[in-house]
């Protein structure tokens, strides 16, 4: 187990940054659209939040790929 | 990465560079036609252009508050636009694709501007520069001092055992407030547009490679889609950077006032 974890080479910080990043864009596309489903009256407020959510998360991705070397 | 054609004197101009001045001119150009004067029964071109600003400025409102959505929309609009006609342009065919022979290897012709890095950097310093002059215009030098160090904790509620010692915390919080201004904020806004559009241009390089036939097509609507979020999601964030210094000179008023009428009532 041990001879295993230490033969994975590769851009490891770079696919758990993106791992995490996607889970957070994919939770807030989620909860948006739950949220529009309920209140379909505040779509435009509801897509703002949830696009300055999606950013947000997704910067750590660029974080991790740009910054991580 | 971004290739020099030529030089002028010792400045290399690079393939993106270029494309930057062609699209940034053609965009201008466009826009001046198809809005051309604005009469009072518009035309078709005009009711096009009212339109779209018309839409982005009823979701911009909101978060940039009333005191700077006059002189901050202009910067915003501009922003949008050109963020996403050079997105798109990565799309055009030939951009990316016509290739060209130097120093032995084969580079790039033409590359959108945003898929090397120099390009969103100096936006985002840009934007960054708009957007301090706007926020010191209409915020001014004590709201931002106060709103980055101040204490925000009530003092009618908070016990003043309490209160002073969670100015010390706020202080601290101010610190990495700054980190956050001048340090991350640019970093990330010019490395998502740079990430996004870097790795659509090379998701269309690796489809085109596997089978040149069919496959690329689906991402380029994706592409078109993300070229189109990018650019919303940069004006976006600029417009809320300027509005969390800006907007609560209104906004938290009304807040306040409307906390002190209703009392402890509604809240406990």
């Amino acid at each position: 187990m041990h001879n295993l974890l230490a033969e994975i080479t590769g851009n490891i910080q770079g696919g758990l940054g993106c791992l995490g990043a996607a889970i957070g864009v994919g939770m807030s596309g989620l909860k948006g659209a739950e949220a529009v489903g309920r209140n379909p009256d505040a779509s435009t407020k509801i897509l703002v939040q949830s696009i300055l959510g999606m950013a947000f998360a997704e910067a750590v991705a660029f974080y991790a790929l740009f910054l991580g070397k | 990465m971004a290739t020099p054609l030529f030089k002028i004197g010792p400045l290399p101009i690079t393939n993106s560079m270029v494309m930057t001045w062609i699209v940034a001119l053609g965009l201008v150009i466009v826009i001046r036609i198809v809005a051309g004067r604005p009469k009072l029964v518009p035309t078709r071109g005009q009711a096009l252009v009212e339109d779209m600003i018309g839409g982005i400025k009823d979701i911009v409102a909101p978060v940039i508050g009333k005191t700077a959505i006059n002189a901050a929309f202009p910067l915003l609009m501009a922003l949008f636009t050109y963020i996403l006609i050079q997105n798109w342009s990565g799309l055009i065919p030939g951009v990316g694709t016509i290739l060209m022979r130097s120093h032995g290897a084969w580079h790039e012709f033409a590359r959108p501007a945003h898929a090397d890095m120099n390009g969103t950097i100096a936006l985002t310093a840009c934007a960054f520069l708009a957007g301090a002059f706007l926020v010191l215009r209409y915020a001014g030098p004590k709201t931002i001092f106060v709103d980055l160090f101040g204490n925000k904790a009530s003092k009618e509620e908070v016990p003043a055992a309490i209160y002073y010692p969670l100015s010390l915390i706020f202080i601290a919080v101010g610190f990495l407030e700054l980190v956050s201004i001048f340090f991350a904020r640019p970093v990330s806004l010019s490395f998502r547009l740079y990430g996004n559009i870097f790795g659509g241009e090379n998701l269309l390089h690796s489809m085109s490679a596997i089978t040149r036939w069919g496959l690329p097509i689906p991402f380029y609507f994706m592409e078109l889609l993300v070229g189109i979020v990018q650019a919303f999601v940069f004006a976006l964030l600029i417009a809320v950077y300027i509005g969390l210094l800006t907007n609560h000179g209104d906004g938290h008023g009304h807040e306040q006032e409307g906390h002190h009428d209703a009392g402890s009532g509604s809240h406990h």
